[in-house]
């Protein structure tokens, strides 16, 4: 995997990525365009996690501008990206916020917060099982009904995460125990598995395709002689 | 005064409507400023007051030793001429020499005072300004005053340097302008740190903050840093460096200001300064993200300032963390921990040398962390003074489990950096700050020196703990595996009296933490956040439905470096015989004694050796 489509995906038009790349990217008046390109990302399975870092960096910068629904946006698409560190880098620019008074509407991210980092953990920890039974939970009907049901593919989307750590560990799998980190079962998880393209014996297991990290080899790691840790030896040699 | 000068950096406000951070500097800034220094009481409306801080300027005036002021215009005198030797004496051993003789508890003269000395040279009096609060915040503690008129000079320094008419016609030593840029980010973080304590502030400090308004603000300092970058077209100037374009080319490119040294150092070190800013603001990705045009190398124009060179290693090594790319912040601290050793010897004395030092201490505990996480054999060196260093701590965290956790919190916050927050607890608000000071009852007993809840350093804390909490199987399943070519996986649960799927899903955060985004090496110039998935064990694993099948890479032995260690050393023994004296013959002893010593006494003089014999032959 490479950073490049990290750093700039294919799917960033052209003026946002001037935005992110220059010092627009600091004009709180620009941060409304920012907000619809997430929005865009929302409905159409994309991600850009530098343009939705940017947006936390104008409120950062302008508490005024802050926005919870953004920001919990921003924050159930980066889980997404895990392993990868994107949820942590979105946290690390929420200053803490003095609670606002003012407003009538209780502000959702204190309560969800805990929530989402409890799923990244999960996430992050490889407990798939474990990740969609809470996310299934009572507690998460909220992050549910009013987050998660409107970023199109977002299921999918953690399916991937964990397709993408059992691809690199796994040669062959159980399908009740890819099952269990798909939340899939029966027909579904049958179809799912035959779009990834990956076959299936009778009795049931998995078979993953060969891919750099599930192929092990013992090797002899050689030593390797760098011109530059020679040269004082043969620029004196030269000199005698 | 003060009102005055805090109309220019009030401009931040158009920042919001502007476009081009460097317009948003404005040009409002009165052109007669210089001439409204106390010292001059006619300009100062009311006599009487003006007359009494004449006297006591004139007294304070008395006060100042003979040296220091034949110093202060000797200083002027250098700093007119642009006399790049002289100043850097000055700057590096006489500031320092009577700092320690005059002024190590107190503070030097007010710049008011020593006006009359260097003619009130209004750039002068700015500079000294500069060294003169740099020395209240490194020795003494700032008040209010000194926070608010620090900030206000520094907003005059880089006014006269962006907003004057064409460049300016002065010339700073490399290592001064790197200080300045240095000092300012120094005081803006210890301003937003002393800011964010909302408790055990004085009703003044209240009213003051109240108003503060651009003062230290991130816009200000940002604004500052990008608006060098700009004038001195540092990024273009790099650009066309690399795409080898000839002088006359360049300076096209760059234009009347980036010609010139002072401008071109400036924008470098402020794309550093850049760096450093973004990482106490918590935004690792853009921290690295401008650095996009530098390139990290030995040879980079940002490393002849050794506390840049090294300030920048560490910081880059810093978001690497962050990051979750442990090779890459191993291999940033490895080059620098390196470069530090091999200085150590011309700098020992240098006044940096401590401040060098601690950060190394930190970068050798990062290291140490780095290493625990992603164990690697980059530098066997580095690796064996870190881990003698922080033997411990290393122990805890390379064993894993709830011991670990503590040294890692332990280690982190002794190395990381002073972490910020953004913007002001609100202080205009007088009922919110109220709230804040004073808890309501049944709140514990509030602390008056702990920093508030906006806590930015716990915050990042807490996001790296999390991040090594989900690695700590880790360690207990590689020995395990190392043990075994294949193994069944009920097995290695029963081993772990662990559930065997729970088991199974940690061996898939073992591959994960295997497994890390890495800068290749040759692909130098690409940008800091660009890299490939690479391996970072030596363990390898695979399942096969249920059955463990484990590899493992072995590293061949090294000859190399010990052939080349023998190499130098018989060349070096060759050389000492070929240069050293023949023994002069035992009969001729008594004879010779005066001759023989006066030999000794000089032995770079004629050399009657073998190396004369072979070049000869």
């Amino acid at each position: 995997m490479s950073a490049n489509n990290w750093t700039k995906p294919a799917s960033r038009p052209q003026d946002i990525d001037n935005l992110v790349s220059g010092v627009d990217r600091y004009n709180p008046s620009n941060v409304s365009i920012l907000e619809d390109y997430l929005y865009h990302q929302i409905r159409s399975e994309e991600y850009d996690c530098l343009a939705n870092l940017a947006i936390l960096k104008l409120y950062q910068f302008n508490p005024d501008l802050y926005n919870p629904d953004v920001v919990i946006n921003i924050l159930v698409k980066a889980l997404t990206a895990t392993p990868a560190p994107d949820f942590n880098l979105c946290i690390s620019l929420l200053d803490e916020r003095t609670p606002n008074t003012q407003s009538d509407e209780p502000d959702p991210l204190p309560v969800l917060l805990p929530l989402l980092r409890q799923l990244q953990d999960l996430l992050y920890k490889c407990r798939f099982p474990a990740f969609w039974k809470t996310y299934g939970s009572g507690e998460y009907e909220s992050l549910r009904d009013n987050y998660t049901v409107e970023v199109t593919g977002f299921e999918n989307a953690i399916r991937q995460v964990a397709i993408r750590a059992v691809t690199t560990t796994f040669t062959r799998i159980d399908s009740k125990r890819l099952g269990s980190y798909l939340n899939l079962d029966g027909k579904d998880l049958d179809a799912y598995v035959k779009a990834l393209g990956w076959s299936v014996d009778n009795a049931g297991i998995i078979s993953v395709p060969p891919n750099p990290d599930n192929q092990i080899e013992a090797t002899v790691v050689q030593e390797q002689i760098k011109l530059p840790q020679l040269a004082r030896v043969i620029a004196h040699a030269v000199k005698a | 005064m003060s009102q005055q000068r805090m109309a220019l950096w009030a401009a931040e406000a158009d920042i919001d409507e502007d476009v081009d951070l460097s317009l948003a500097i404005g040009n409002n800034y009165g052109n007669d400023h210089y001439e409204d220094a106390p010292i001059q009481p006619q300009i100062d409306g009311s006599t009487l007051i003006a007359m009494q801080q004449h006297m006591a300027q004139q007294a304070a005036f008395g006060q100042i030793p003979d040296v220091v002021k034949g110093f202060i215009v000797h200083f002027h005198q250098a700093v007119k001429d642009n006399n790049l030797a002289e100043i850097m004496v000055a700057y590096e051993s006489g500031w320092n020499k009577y700092t320690e003789k005059f002024y190590s508890k107190t503070e030097w003269p007010e710049a008011e005072v020593i006006a009359p000395l260097v003619k009130d040279d209004p750039i002068f009096l700015i500079l000294y300004r500069e060294l003169y609060y740099r020395h209240v915040y490194s020795r003494l503690q700032p008040n209010i005053d000194d926070r608010f008129h620090s900030y206000e000079n520094s907003c005059e320094l880089f006014n006269y340097l962006l907003n004057s008419d064409g460049p300016v016609p002065l010339e700073l030593p490399e290592q001064w302008l790197w200080d300045i840029i240095d000092e300012f980010i120094y005081q803006y973080q210890v301003f937003c740190t002393w800011r964010s304590k909302t408790k055990a502030k004085t009703d003044d400090e209240l009213a003051m903050l109240a108003e503060s308004g651009p003062v230290w603000s991130s816009y200000s300092v940002l604004n500052v840093l990008y608006s060098l970058m700009q004038k001195s077209r540092i990024n273009e100037y790099i650009g066309a460096q690399r795409e080898g374009k000839s002088v006359e080319e360049i300076n096209e490119i760059v234009g009347e200001y980036g010609q010139k040294p002072l401008y071109r150092m400036l924008g470098y070190f402020s794309i550093i300064g850049l760096l450093r800013v973004h990482v106490l603001l918590g935004d690792f990705t853009l921290a690295l993200k401008v650095l996009d045009n530098i390139e990290l190398n030995q040879k980079s124009p940002f490393t002849r300032v050794t506390a840049c060179h090294v300030a920048t290693y560490y910081y880059v090594g810093f978001c690497y963390i962050m990051l979750r790319r442990y090779p890459d912040a191993i291999r940033t601290f490895v080059t620098i921990l390196n470069f530090i050793m091999r200085m150590k010897q011309y700098h020992t004395r240098s006044y940096q040398y401590d401040q060098i030092n601690k950060t190394a201490d930190r970068m050798y505990a990062l290291f140490t962390v780095c290493h625990a996480l992603a164990p690697s054999r980059l530098d066997d060196n580095i690796a064996n003074i870190a881990k003698e260093r922080f033997a411990e701590p290393y122990a805890k965290m390379s064993r894993g489990g709830q011991d670990a956790l503590a040294a890692f919190e332990e280690l982190f916050l002794y190395a990381c950096p002073k972490f910020i927050i953004a913007n002001s607890p609100p202080y205009e608000d007088p009922v919110a700050i109220q709230a804040l000071v004073s808890p309501s009852p049944g709140d514990s007993q509030p602390d008056l020196t702990a920093p508030t809840q906006l806590d930015a350093t716990h915050r990042h804390l807490s996001l790296f703990l999390a991040d090594v909490a989900a690695q700590t199987p880790v360690p207990t399943l590689r020995s395990f595996l190392k043990l075994y070519t294949s193994l069944g996986a009920k097995k290695l649960a029963n081993f772990l009296d662990e559930d065997e799927e729970e088991m199974v899903q940690e061996m898939m955060v073992v591959k994960q933490a295997s497994r890390s985004i890495s800068r290749l090496p040759g692909t130098e110039g690409t940008g800091l956040l660009q890299g490939q998935t690479i391996t970072t064990s030596d363990l390898n694993f695979v399942i096969d439905e249920n059955m463990v099948h484990i590899t493992e890479s072995t590293v061949g032995r090294r000859y190399a470096g010990w052939f080349i260690k023998n190499t130098e050393r018989t060349q070096k023994i060759l050389d000492d015989l070929k240069n050293s004296p023949l023994p002069a013959p035992r009969a001729n002893q008594s004879a010779s004694a005066p001759e023989q010593q006066q030999k000794q006494a000089k032995p770079t003089g004629q050399k009657v050796a073998w190396g004369g014999v072979k070049t000869s032959a």
